[in-house]
């Protein structure tokens, strides 16, 4: 009786031991490291750490492509919530709605989601070949209809570059946060509609009354991660522009990838990367906090 | 009866223009949403067509279907390296995958059915992965990696990924197993099956359909991650997919078509995966709610 409760005691932990290993050795540690490398000034061909302090902090005060990385990044924020919450939210509602017949909608929902599942490279390359200049779809539609003067080189100016980069993340991702919208939207007990439909309300009443305060939770969760994901945005804007032309498109992610691997400023791309930390902690809190308010009220 | 009190013709009107408006919004609807359709699936199929044309079709009429079908560009393609890619991520996304089930699996039991001091920690602990930015912690990965000899080896990608997939898994599985009657496994330990034979002979059939949503989520995961095997790999022969593609794409630079053809092989494997399971699919993605 005794081992079996000494085996009682330690089994728990002995099945959860190498989950916590890993998350240590591969997850958090690195996350600490990394700011005790930010100290540093250091590269992959000489690794030895020389000690400079708060330099690298006061450098990026200094530098001129943060503000346009972070510029970037808000846009990118900014964009995907009016796409992947805004403008999926209300597909989802659509398609949960009796206006589409259940066979176009599942034609509909497969056909919505199905950027979602692709690389993200598979996703660049096919979009760099979209906006190029002179073969690709989107001018020589633009030719066609006789708007030619709008015909741009997408990815290669200033001025269009990160906003072609965040228009494919909008194509890859709608339908995917649609998926979990029509996921929540079917959570909703079905006799809330019926009740409000016996009562004259209307399609739009019913979303604006019953859909969008049942599915509150999902909104705010949603919203946050699409946020936080604006500032962490590293693959799509590496594959189609590697932050060209001349920084204009570039992010804080790829900014650090940059600094860290291809100029071997590791001590800097530390910085970079707790800057990053920083700013998507922050926004996790403010997410707890708002959340819990909810669950309060 | 109610509405037999109101005559006849006042009846019909209503009827007309609730459905004509009924009709219009619908036309409406269906409109937008053929639209979106074309703009979702359009550029795929652009590229699945141009793919099997010359270079200089393409730029001369990318719109119409090829006058010959040039199966050629998708032998070049292969022959130039994505074979290998794919095989390459054959490996790693199996390996990985195993690995994150099998571990998260064992830490989902221990965190679902036993109460014990720091429990609450290491459900933290776990959880507290789906906040962490991978791009944060790059860097000292880099010289761990180095560290340890894994630079450039699968290992490379496999260990980080496993790293990071953990959390999600370990939460999917975990509320399910919280959903389950304990039952089963009563009445097991009354028949005297020791807890590792409960788990095995009990608790894991019974989260066959999870541990399935799981690997599938899991897989398209590891199968698509970018930044890790960019970072970490430098050799051509351990490239996956979609950093392979990249550099297939760099490489071949003027020949479109043949980048086209490259397109497609790395698209298909996750069409074809997706379309085969979107049921498993969905019900994982209802189950986790949302992931980072």
């Amino acid at each position: 009786m005794k081992t079996y409760r000494w085996k009682r005691w330690i089994t728990p932990y002995l099945l959860i031991i190498p989950a916590v290993v890993i998350m240590l050795v591969f997850v958090y540690i690195p996350v600490v490291e990394n700011i005790y490398y930010s100290l540093f000034c250091w590269s992959s061909i000489d690794p030895t750490l020389k000690y400079i302090g708060l330099d690298n902090y006061a450098r990026i005060l200094n530098d001129k492509i943060i503000p346009i990385a972070l510029r970037n990044n808000v846009l990118y924020a900014l964009i995907s919530v009016a796409f992947q919450v805004f403008f999926a939210l209300i597909l989802a509602a659509i398609l949960e709605s009796r206006v589409i017949r259940p066979r176009w909608g599942s034609i509909f929902r497969s056909a919505f989601f199905l950027p979602s599942v692709l690389a993200v490279t598979v996703v660049g390359i096919t979009w760099q070949l979209i906006y190029s200049p002179n073969s690709g779809l989107i001018n020589q539609f633009l030719r066609a209809i006789g708007l030619g003067n709008l015909a741009h080189a997408w990815l290669g100016e200033e001025s269009t570059a990160i906003f072609a980069v965040i228009g494919v993340s909008q194509w890859q991702w709608v339908g995917y946060c649609m998926i979990l919208f029509i996921v929540a939207i079917q959570a909703i007990p079905e006799e809330l509609y019926e009740a409000a439909r016996i009562d004259g309300a209307s399609a739009m009443q019913q979303f604006f009354n019953i859909t969008i305060p049942m599915i509150r939770e999902t909104i705010l969760v949603l919203t946050t991660i699409t946020v936080i994901g604006g500032f962490k945005v590293f693959d799509i804007v590496w594959v189609m522009t590697a932050g060209g032309p001349n920084n204009a498109s570039n992010t804080l992610g790829g900014y650090l990838y940059r600094v860290g691997f291809r100029n071997d400023e590791m001590g800097y791309a530390s910085a970079l990367a707790t800057l990053l930390f920083v700013i998507t902690f922050a926004l996790t809190f403010i997410q707890l906090r708002i959340g819990r308010t909810g669950k309060e009220s | 009866m109610e509405h037999s009190k109101t005559p006849f013709n006042v009846r019909m009107r209503r009827f007309y223009r609730v459905s004509l408006e009924g009709s219009i919004n619908r036309l409406l609807v269906y409109l937008l949403f053929g639209i979106l359709l074309v703009v979702a699936i359009y550029p795929l199929i652009w590229v699945f067509v141009n793919s099997f044309k010359t270079d200089i079709q393409l730029f001369d009429q990318s719109w119409a279907l090829p006058k010959v079908w040039r199966y050629q560009n998708y032998q070049a393609a292969w022959n130039y390296g994505i074979a290998r890619y794919i095989l390459n991520s054959v490996i790693v996304t199996t390996i990985s995958v195993v690995l994150v089930l099998g571990i998260s699996m064992l830490a989902a039991y221990g965190l679902a059915r036993f109460r014990f001091k720091g429990d609450t920690f290491l459900l933290f602990f776990i959880l507290g992965g789906l906040m962490l930015a991978p791009e944060v912690s790059l860097i000292p990965l880099f010289r761990i990696l180095s560290g340890l000899g894994l630079y450039n080896t699968y290992w490379a990608m496999i260990l980080p990924n496993v790293a990071y997939g953990i959390p999600f898994t370990t939460f999917l599985i975990r509320s399910y197993m919280l959903g389950l009657p304990r039952d089963f496994e009563e009445a097991a330990t009354i028949d005297g099956a020791s807890i590792m034979g409960i788990f095995r002979h009990v608790v894991i059939p019974l989260c066959r359909p999870i541990l399935a949503s799981a690997a599938l989520l899991e897989a398209m995961r590891v199968w698509n991650e970018f930044m890790f095997g960019l970072t970490f790999i430098t050799s051509e022969k351990l490239k996956t997919i979609p950093v392979g593609l990249m550099a297939f794409s760099g490489a071949l630079r003027e020949q479109y078509t043949v980048i086209m053809a490259g397109i497609i092989i790395s698209a298909v494997p996750m069409i074809v995966l997706f379309l085969a399971t979107q049921r498993q699919f969905i019900r994982g993605l209802a189950a986790g709610g949302l992931r980072g």
